[in-house]
């Protein structure tokens, strides 16, 4: 096998991938048969529900478990010698650090494993987490620790940034602020790959989301396309008051609250220019699906998003 | 392995209050309750008195306290996330366990200087200056049976609790490996089967060559080979049940 890397192999490439864990009873298939390439560069979100095979993908990519059938390359050799040449940074999820120490003293401590690494002062910098270098880990909040985790990841001065829910159980200032932080790593042209619940993250920092379903991959593109993937559209407008509503064409549910009325359709440009040319309709409005309703449309679980 | 990894690992443990308290701290008073302040500690038994003969058992208390509680929770650590950490970096299991090793050796060493250091000070006699540091060299060496013991419980139970517990445990352990106070009779004959029976009766050996007084002053003599066949046993026994759990833990990945 080939085990030098080209320098313009892409970050991630992973073919074929499938991984099934033997539990007692049954054959878990946690990822069936997932291609995926992400060029140098990308930033990358990962959506899916809980169980959905994220992990375990996110996983094989670190090296930590090895596919059943299928390859993983990691900027053109295996994921353990890109680990092991310090190319991939992760960002784990809860757990992972020792609550007796110091933050610096965390930083320090597994900086002196790297043959070479970036200098601790300037990974602490970088991440944010130098006000509080201090302080004892078990002391931090969530998203202390999290920015501690962070550092973690930059000290090998990795090309690719892998996060697996980095800002779970954060609050919303502490979300704001790691993805700040973190867009100042992507444009310095690290490769971001994340996986996560909140889809505002995936739209806000990514330009390429993945959605996984069941161990497999069900939508790849640009924010923009997942969202365009949801069919219905709200289209709302002001109505006098006592005038009884005529049939409008395409509607597939009506809402009328006081003079406000909110009309579901698949064909929002219709129903807009019927409104506007043949009823007494003002103040239109017309909005397309969120992430949710994409989400859901695209895994078939109304109602659970 | 990594000095500096492991100095700042060192440096963990030792500054660990509650768990220094009974490394070094309950050890070292236990020795001047019964081995200094008796009228018993002055008088002499085999190639010492009675205080050396407690400062070496209290310093094996000690010893093994310290290699169980590092020991299982360096298996706790790794199975609880550090070793995703550690596994990000190019530090294998060999050198983790090269590290924890060192570790647990270096703080099993400071029960023995307190509690030495106090008999030193204090009344404890032994015949030859060798015998100080071969019964010290023998309870630094046997008390890493323990580590076994440690790491079973961490990887059995994956809880800090779990390992104060088996730590805890120490305690029984002692009493009925004829550590704390001298048993006689039927407890005697069942206290060769405990396992810090022998890791004791050897650090004693260069004082007492196995012999073994019991309260009402019958003397009987251990061999050698029985306290070694009794370290033997008890560290196949751990290592086994360590090497179960570490299979199971890692298949449960």
């Amino acid at each position: 096998m080939n085990t030098t890397a080209p320098r313009e192999a892409p970050a991630i490439t992973v073919t074929d991938a499938v991984k099934s864990f033997r539990t007692r009873r049954e054959t878990v298939r946690a990822v069936k048969g997932v291609s995926l390439r992400v060029p140098r560069g990308d930033v990358v979100a990962l959506l899916g529900p809980n169980g959905a095979g994220k992990t375990t993908l996110l996983d094989m990519v670190l090296g930590m478990t090895d596919p059943t059938e299928g390859e993983v390359r990691v900027c053109g050799e295996t994921p353990r010698a890109a680990v092991a040449h310090g190319k991939v940074g992760a960002v784990q999820q809860a757990g992972g650090l020792l609550g007796d120490l110091s933050v610096r003293e965390t930083v320090t401590m597994i900086a002196s494993l790297y043959r070479d690494h970036a200098p601790v002062a300037e990974v602490l910098e970088r991440a944010g987490a130098a006000q509080f270098a201090n302080r004892k880990v078990s002391r931090c909040s969530g998203g202390q620790q999290q920015r501690v985790r962070f550092a973690l990841a930059l000290l090998p001065r990795p090309e690719l940034l892998v996060l697996d829910e980095p800002t779970a159980g954060m609050d919303v200032q502490s979300r704001t602020e790691f993805w700040d932080t973190m867009h100042v790593e992507a444009q310095r042209g690290l490769t971001v790959v994340f996986a996560t619940h909140y889809l505002q993250e995936a739209e806000d920092f990514a330009r390429r989301v993945v959605l996984m379903d069941h161990g497999m991959v069900h939508h790849d593109g640009t924010p923009d396309s997942f969202r365009s993937a949801s069919t219905r559209q709200t289209v709302s407008f002001s109505w006098p008051g006592t005038m009884p509503l005529p049939d409008l064409p395409g509607v597939t549910h009506l809402d009328r609250a006081g003079t406000r009325v909110t009309a579901h359709t698949r064909e929002s440009d219709r129903l807009a220019r019927v409104l506007l040319t043949e009823t007494p309709a003002t103040e239109l409005e017309i909005s397309r699906g969120g992430l949710e309703d994409a989400f859901a449309a695209l895994v078939n679980r109304s109602g659970e998003h | 392995m990594n000095l500096t990894y492991t100095l700042h690992d060192f440096w963990r443990q030792v500054r660990d209050v509650a768990n220094m308290f009974f490394i070094a701290v309950l050890p070292a008073a236990l020795f001047v309750m019964f081995g200094v302040t008796q009228g018993w500690s002055g008088e002499s038994s085999g190639h010492g008195n009675v205080s050396a003969y407690l400062m070496v058992s209290m310093a094996a208390y000690g010893a093994v306290d310290a290699t169980t509680s590092i020991a299982g929770s360096a298996a706790v650590e790794r199975l609880q996330g550090w070793g995703r950490q550690l596994a990000m970096t190019p530090m294998g299991t060999g050198g983790y366990a090269a590290t924890k090793v060192t570790v647990a050796v270096s703080v099993a060493v400071i029960p023995v200087i307190i509690v030495y250091l106090a008999g030193l000070l204090t009344n404890s006699m032994l015949d030859d200056l060798w015998r100080w540091f071969a019964t010290a060299g023998i309870v630094v060496a046997s008390s890493s049976v323990f580590a076994l013991y440690g790491l079973a419980a961490g990887l059995l139970f994956r809880s800090d609790g779990a390992v104060s517990a088996a730590s805890g445990l120490l305690v029984v352990l002692a009493f009925l490996g004829n550590v704390f106070m001298p048993l006689s009779g039927a407890l005697l004959d069942f206290a060769r089967f405990t396992p810090l029976y022998g890791i004791v009766g050897l650090a004693r050996y260069p004082i007492t060559e196995g012999w073994v007084v019991a309260v009402d002053g019958t003397a009987e003599q251990d061999s050698v080979w029985l306290l070694l066949a009794n370290v033997g046993v008890w560290a196949a026994i751990f290592g086994a049940i360590a090497l179960i759990a570490a299979r199971r833990a890692t298949a449960r990945r």
